[in-house]
């Protein structure tokens, strides 16, 4: 459903992205595994329309999205978690949660898809009144995760949710990530933590500065000797 | 005393006055992070339109104030898509091109309109009797309950619609806002036309009190700066404060001390503010 094909990003004249190729099907959850300034940030903002390539193609559902601006692309149904948690600090966990459902389409089953949210992450009922703020770390990665699953997305783009956060929590939010998958989310994971990643992947992209240098299902990229050695530290 | 009370009740109108008009800039700089210079010519050309309407064209002067407004709201509209749009990410060149826009306003106002006050018909007439203590202006009572009107809507389209919140989403992370789906170019337009009709919303309101002159732009726009950096920059709240401070400080400042001086108050309040306290009353600090 989600095509990028041999794009070539720039950040001004530094080029970040090599002719990069990745595919997302229906259903799946697939990962893309990188260190840090690999890249991994730049193609989720690629997607998302935030940098437009100079060369090569997106297509989401069959339509082509490379220029697209990103609020366009997001009400096709692509919603994110970016790094950093980016919520509106100043407004309340509730408000938070409506920003997520801005598209008209979500708007009418609102009261709904907070049931659901509230569901998934219970704290954040406690919470609704809140400014967004004052929300633990934690606490505020459920809110990201929250706010993008408001508008019922087809695609959800999650990059680096560990980041900060303690083992614990990690393992809350991605029991979270196997229950959306349940309900048919398809879901893109941006990871550094290639063990967490994998674990809970079918397929998955090894990213190195700009270029994907390996592909295959978790099986075999967990069997892979480069991998195992300088990602799991095996 | 009574006469003590009727100075504070000037104030207070005149700070409903003075927050209508704050807020207009507030809301620009803290969506676009645009500063309006532009700001007092709009107010006083919404004046002009509801004197002229009114007078020349014979339009119920209660129909001509909305109808200056709305005129007001395209100019706003139209500034921010021709002039405002191609700068956004560089904040000086917005700066100097409302500041061009300020001038070149000014002097529009100057050729068409002429150098003389003008005066808008008031809507009302007769003075009421406050608490048996002293006697109002009717005309003055109900720009203040207009201007409440307006306050409360304002508060209520900002907090409670969906088009105030994503105002306020932008102004917080402009790029998470349209990753979420808000198309912040229209956000931008509209709350720039929005900043202009509340300019021009206060023009209107104040003129059949205090006629306007085209030279009376830049203290109207310097009185915006001056409640906006009082109250603290982005907080609505602030601007409402700020304004009924400085319009006690004002009238209070006229009637006990000199009026010669009623600029100077509002600066020496800023003075210390700047020093004490500079984020303002109820801003953030940032680093």
């Amino acid at each position: 459903m989600l095509e990028v094909k041999g794009i070539n990003v720039f950040r001004g004249e530094a080029q970040i992205l090599w002719n990069m190729s990745i595919s997302v099907e229906q259903g799946e959850i697939v990962t893309v595994l990188g260190a840090n300034g690999s890249g991994k940030t730049t193609l989720v903002e690629s997607i998302l329309g935030v940098h437009h390539p100079k060369m090569g193609k997106i297509t989401f559902l069959g339509e082509e999205i490379t220029f697209r601006s990103s609020f366009l692309i997001a009400r096709m149904g692509v919603s994110c978690v970016p790094e950093g948690r980016r919520i509106f600090k100043d407004m309340t966990v509730y408000e938070n949660l409506e920003m997520g459902a801005y598209p008209m389409k979500a708007r009418s089953f609102l009261k709904e898809t907070v049931g659901w949210v509230y569901s998934l992450f219970p704290v954040l009922r406690e919470r609704g009144g809140q400014i967004a703020g004052t929300l633990s770390g934690g606490e505020q990665q459920m809110l990201a995760i929250g706010r993008a699953l408001m508008s019922k997305p087809i695609l959800l783009l999650l990059d680096e949710l560990s980041l900060g956060l303690s083992p614990k929590i990690t393992k809350e939010i991605y029991g979270t990530i196997k229950k959306l998958h349940q309900e048919k989310v398809t879901i893109l994971l941006i990871e550094q933590n290639a063990t967490l990643a994998l674990r809970h992947c079918y397929r998955g992209y090894i990213l190195e500065t700009g270029r994907i240098t390996l592909q295959g299902t978790s099986q075999e990229l967990l069997g892979n000797e480069h991998i195992r050695k300088a990602y799991l530290g095996l | 005393m009574s006469e003590f009370l009727m100075y504070l009740t000037n104030g207070i109108v005149m700070g409903v006055i003075h927050a209508i008009s704050a807020i207009g800039v507030s809301l620009i700089v803290g969506i676009m992070k645009v500063v309006n210079f532009a700001h007092g010519e709009l107010y006083i050309f919404a004046g002009y339109f509801s004197y002229h309407l009114s007078i020349s064209l014979g339009v119920p002067p209660l129909l001509a104030m909305p109808l200056s407004v709305f005129f007001i709201f395209l100019v706003g509209i139209g500034m921010e898509r021709t002039l405002i749009r191609p700068t956004y990410g560089d904040e000086m060149y917005s700066l100097i091109i409302t500041f061009v826009l300020s001038i070149v306003l000014q002097n529009a106002a100057l050729l068409i309109f002429g150098p003389y006050p003008n005066k808008p018909p008031n809507l009302i007439s007769g003075a009421t009797n406050i608490f048996g203590l002293y006697h109002y202006g009717n005309q003055r009572l109900l720009s203040f309950f207009i201007s409440i009107g307006i306050l409360v809507f304002i508060f209520y389209l900002i907090k409670k619609t969906w088009f105030g919140k994503s105002i306020r989403a932008v102004s917080q992370d402009r790029g998470m806002a349209s990753l979420v789906g808000v198309d912040h170019y229209r956000v931008n337009m509209l709350s720039f036309g929005l900043g202009a009709a509340l300019a021009g919303t206060a023009g209107v309101v104040i003129a059949p009190i205090f006629p306007v002159t085209p030279t009376g732009s830049s203290a109207i726009s310097l009185t915006a700066f001056v409640v906006v950096v009082l109250g603290g920059m982005g907080s609505l709240k602030g601007c409402v404060v700020g304004g009924l401070i400085l319009g006690m400080m004002e009238n209070l400042g006229a009637a006990y001390i000199s009026t010669m001086y009623r600029q100077i108050f509002g600066f020496i309040i800023l003075i210390l503010v700047l020093v004490f306290r500079p984020w303002g009353l109820f801003g953030q600090k940032t680093q």
